[in-house]
């Protein structure tokens, strides 16, 4: 370890300054080219609905997308809700775990040999 | 008779220091906190092992005076990845890809390829939130300095407050390597902390009504900004500042091939085989630097210290932007995100999501706090390639 009066105050002040302010620099940058990257792609994706009129392609964006958005996210909550309440309810049948011997009863209905063997002659 | 004494004489119980024995215990200590309490475990085990098995006396695994010799201009083997090849025992051989800087640019390359960027993507101001929260890394290197260490050393000491593992051993094995071993157990404890570092800070410096905020749904990030956004950053941020090309280009490489869909067998293998098998390497070499004689002193007690001031300092900036945002945009935005700008992915975003729920059980800031985590992933490698060029 250096003693303390060693130090160079001031690159360190100099490093400690310019370098938060770089990271936040760079990262504003990035903020910038992440919403100019959004604005570009989502223009794109609304592109081939200019061949409709003007009016009508912003009246359909308009009302329609987002509809649209809402619903499926609206599908995914209730997806989601009804998943939950069926696992924390335990509204799924429980299936039972043992294996039984199926014991058939047999009547006039279901049985031929039942209904032969008690023929009333 | 002569035999057996000899025999006695090699064993490892007959020539142990009381330090060895103390760092046997903490090794023990570790295991148990990853295997029993489940603390970062993935990490924290091979970690723990390698510090027991450096640590064993006569095992010959890991030689530090053969890496002081490597870093030591006057030297014979100064610089000579042959020495060690020759000379070394396997984790010397391992702790090349440490030395180096592989394995943690490849684990970056594991963690881009299982992250998720769509919550940034569609709210990039979390990208602020996760640059304040590197302020912890320059505030501790401030202290560091005021401490007596250099400034190399004190740039690998703040670059805990990034909350960021690989990061954190990339930076100190080109800065300050002989500090290796505390800073990476250093950080990866406190990243395992988070939920216990954190929630206190972010309570006392919101108001309940903040903690209550809810946010807006985020908008829908479709494929083509997924697949656009690897390559812009890794573009502007190389261009930029060259220094952190090597991580940041990992990162996004991982990402582009999740996110491309044409290169599953690429993404599968950089999530799972590539990924366990750097961990494994890295843990257990890191593990191994920890040796009595590098870890048993004053220095890592106050590395150790640092750690933790970097970590409350990267939190509260976080917090106090997140704060500062909301002054000057219509939308609020809940303050416990920002705590998230810390990296430690997803624990501090989890964090979040626990202390809001605690105000409003209605309230899910899960998605809102990946923004600024993976932001903070981000954040600190920008500002490791910041202080490696300052300082390098």
């Amino acid at each position: 370890m250096m003693t303390p009066l060693a130090i160079n105050w001031s690159h360190v002040w100099m490093v400690t300054g310019l370098g938060f302010c770089m990271v936040i620099t760079l990262l504003v940058v990035l903020i910038f080219i992440l919403k100019l990257l959004g604005t570009v792609i989502s223009n794109a994706v609304k592109a081939p609905k200019a061949a409709l009129p003007k009016d009508v392609a912003q009246a359909t964006a308009a009302q329609a997308a987002p509809a649209a958005a809402q619903a499926s996210a609206d599908d995914d909550l209730a997806a989601i809700a009804m998943a939950l309440h069926l696992y924390f309810n335990g509204v799924h049948d429980v299936e039972p775990t043992e294996i039984h011997i199926k014991r058939v009863e047999r009547s006039g209905w279901n049985s031929k040999l039942y209904g032969m063997n008690n023929l009333h002659r | 008779m002569g035999d057996i004494l000899e025999f006695f004489e090699q064993m490892g119980f007959m020539n142990m220091t009381w330090q060895q024995g103390l760092m046997l215990i903490i090794s023990f200590f570790l295991l148990y906190l990853a295997i029993k309490k489940q603390y970062e475990p993935l990490l924290l085990l091979p970690i723990a092992f390698g510090m027991l098995l450096t640590n064993l006396p006569g095992a010959g695994m890991y030689h530090s005076e053969l890496w002081t010799a490597f870093l030591d201009a006057n030297s014979p083997a100064y610089h000579s990845y042959g020495a060690i090849m020759r000379e070394g025992g396997l984790l010397d051989i391992l702790y090349i890809g440490v030395k180096a800087g592989v394995y943690p640019c490849l684990i970056f390359m594991g963690v881009g390829a299982m992250t998720d960027f769509g919550p940034l993507i569609a709210n990039p101001k979390s990208l602020l939130l996760g640059a304040a929260a590197q302020l912890g890394i320059f505030l501790t290197f401030l202290a560091a300095n005021a401490m007596g260490f250099t400034e190399a050393q004190a740039g690998s000491i703040g670059i805990i407050g990034g909350a960021d593992g690989p990061t954190s051993i990339f930076l100190t094995s080109k800065l300050a390597p002989e500090l290796l071993g505390p800073i990476a157990i250093a950080a990866y404890s406190y990243m395992a902390l988070v939920p216990v570092i954190q929630p206190p800070i972010m309570r006392a410096l919101t108001t309940k009504k903040e903690r209550a905020i809810k946010m807006s749904q985020l908008r829908p990030v479709s494929k083509t900004e997924k697949i656009i956004f690897p390559i812009a950053i890794t573009t502007i941020v190389a261009l930029m500042l060259p220094d952190a090309a090597p991580l940041i280009g990992c990162l996004m490489l991982g990402n582009l091939a999740k996110e491309c869909g044409v290169v599953d067998r690429l993404s599968k293998t950089m999530q799972n085989e590539l990924m366990n098998i750097v961990v494994i390497f890295l843990g257990l070499t890191v593990g191994a630097t920890a040796t009595a004689g590098s870890f048993l002193n004053v220095r890592t007690l106050m590395i150790l210290a640092m750690g933790i001031v970097a970590f409350g300092c990267g939190t509260a900036g976080g917090v106090l932007l997140a704060k500062l945002m909301n002054v000057f945009s219509k939308e609020k935005i809940n303050p416990l995100i920002g705590s998230a700008g810390v990296s430690a992915v997803p624990m501090a975003a989890r964090v979040s999501q626990q202390v809001g729920q605690e105000e409003n059980p209605s309230n899910f800031l899960l998605m809102h706090a990946m923004g600024p985590n993976v932001a903070g992933v981000i954040g600190s490698a920008v500002a490791a390639g910041i202080l490696l060029t300052m300082l390098g």
